[in-house]
């Protein structure tokens, strides 16, 4: 047999992350009977490469759970190890670690606030296609974005996945005038955070909102970030190691990430909208009054509006940067020693996205027993799942390809973490 | 852990140059792998295997060069260089 012509087609693409997630909407007649949110994303067994591993290696090794906000999953481990081995932080140290994460909140929230998440409400497929018309607006949010990045390498050492972190502190801790050269640019960074507020408070939303049960840390004194006890608008106030007897995780067939529920309520929202709701009156006064002037009230239960309430916690963490850098002595030690001894820790902080919770079983060598992590998103995908039924509701009489584009908006709205692709979700509308 | 976001991608672009082509089969993909992108072509393969069943592009042999440079502006990335497409009519036979 002869070989068959071909032809070589050139293409040079460069293939992409697409489609992780998918939805199902199911009707009958002109009825939405149900609405099914997958995540493909496929487990990582993190929890299972943890056993047998150092009780100092945890902060390392999570952190490259994810690459933009490792210093949830590094904060996390740490306070975890540090409560099993009976271990207060000093207040330096402490404010340090605040410092470094307030980096993370501002390169996380921008890089979702502007370029992921304000395409969606302006028409363009992203940020590329947005800076053709708002170059200034893109320039802004990137030079914002290079801010925090900057702040977490000074700290941490290098801006994605910091090396400078350790069960006890830092390895080194940085010079005054190493943080005092980042001032300039922090505070140029607050006044274009606050920018960015008016900016994105302008967008046209969804006339939508949930009766949220929202869940977060807070803090006696300060708006919760590496520390806390976890409240609820529902009335739960626990310390973090009772989590387990207050929240379950279940597998569904369909999904990759576990749902998460809160017992004798249900579903709950972690993220911006909680804290908000949670504390904001700990927000900086500035942050406040910025708020106020766009029209946020104590509590905002829109999903659509959480780009603004994002904003705000920008403007809060450049803020906050600004203040503990004012107050910052460089500690004497960068560390204090951590002696392992045997036991369960647990450690529970604000990620970007919500909280992010951890549990490590050490025993007297501090091998690592056991471990169990609940990163934010999970936590959500269950109050997405019910946003998405209340959305296609009201969005049935759009096109299916506007439809697609409003619901991908709305699982937007909770910064997962599979929304960094243009389009990340395949729809299927099934009628019966 | 993007490995089948990537590869789907992958094949959504292979089909759609297949299709350009007047929907031939496809015969031979040319594939280049970074430093960073996490495949080696052993798993690229595998995974292509997988995503490639049922279409056009089933049973197509895979050419796949990794690049070593961990400083090339795309070590992290997985770029398609080529497709060859049988002349339509010219179905090869697995």
């Amino acid at each position: 047999m002869s070989e068959p012509e071909t032809r070589e087609i050139r293409t040079d693409y460069l293939a992409r992350v697409e489609g992780e997630g998918a939805m199902l909407i199911r009707l009958r007649g002109d009825e939405l009977e149900e609405v099914q949110f997958k995540i493909f994303e496929p487990p990582r067994f993190f929890e299972a490469l943890l056993r047998g591993r150092q009780y100092t290696e945890a902060p390392d090794i999570t952190a490259r759970i994810c690459g933009i906000c490792p210093i949830a999953y590094i904060a996390s481990a740490c306070n975890a190890m540090e409560a099993v081995c009976g271990v207060d932080l000093p207040d330096e140290l402490r404010a340090l670690r605040r410092l470094i994460y307030c980096g993370e909140w501002i390169e996380s929230h921008v890089l979702h606030t502007a370029m992921l998440h304000a395409p969606d409400f302006l028409g363009y497929d992203g940020a590329v296609e947005l800076a053709r018309d708002r170059r200034d607006l893109v320039e802004l949010a990137l030079r914002l974005k290079k801010a925090g990045n900057t702040l977490m390498r000074v700290i941490g050492g290098r801006e994605v996945h910091p090396i400078n972190l350790r069960v006890g502190g830092f390895y080194r801790a940085p010079t005054v005038s190493e943080l005092q050269a980042l001032v300039p640019e922090l505070e140029w960074a607050r006044d274009a955070a606050v920018e960015l507020t008016r900016w994105v408070a302008g967008f046209e939303f969804p006339d939508y909102e949930q009766d949220y049960a929202f869940v977060g840390l807070r803090q006696p004194g300060e708006y919760a970030i590496e520390r806390g006890r976890i409240v609820s608008s529902t009335g739960l106030d626990i310390d973090v190691s009772e989590y387990e007897h207050h929240f379950t995780e279940t597998h569904v067939e369909r999904s990759n990430a576990l749902h998460s529920t809160l017992e004798g309520v249900g579903p709950y929202l972690v993220g911006p909208l909680a804290r908000y709701a949670l504390s904001s009156e700990l927000l900086s006064p500035l942050a406040r009054e910025v708020a106020a002037e766009v029209g946020l009230g104590p509590v905002c239960r829109n999903p659509f509006r959480s780009i603004v309430v994002r904003a705000v916690e920008t403007v809060y963490a450049a803020d906050e940067a600004l203040r503990l850098i004012a107050a910052y002595e460089r500690p004497a030690e960068p560390w204090v020693d951590v002696v392992p001894r045997a036991g369960t820790g647990h450690g529970c902080t604000e990620a970007p996205r919500g909280i992010c919770w951890h549990r490590y079983e050490i025993d007297d060598e501090g091998v690592i027993l056991d471990a169990k992590i609940v990163p934010p998103t999970s936590q959500n995908q269950k109050v997405i799942e019910e946003d998405l039924v209340g959305v296609v509701r009201q969005s049935l009489h759009l096109p299916e390809d506007e439809l697609a584009h409003r619901c991908e908006q709305t699982i937007r709205n909770y910064d997962p973490c599979i929304s960094c692709a243009t389009h990340f979700l395949k729809l299927e509308i099934e009628r019966m | 852990m993007h490995e089948q976001a990537l590869i789907d991608d992958l094949i959504a672009k292979i089909l759609a140059v297949a299709e350009a082509e007047r929907g031939g089969q496809v015969v031979r993909v040319r594939v280049w792998l970074g430093a960073l992108s996490h495949f080696t072509p052993e798993h690229f393969r595998e995974h292509f295997v997988d995503a490639s069943r049922g279409t056009v592009a089933e049973g197509a042999e895979v050419e796949a060069t990794v690049d070593d440079d961990l400083t090339h502006p795309r070590a992290s990335g997985v770029v398609l260089e080529s497709v060859v497409v049988a002349s339509r009519g010219n179905r090869v036979s697995g």
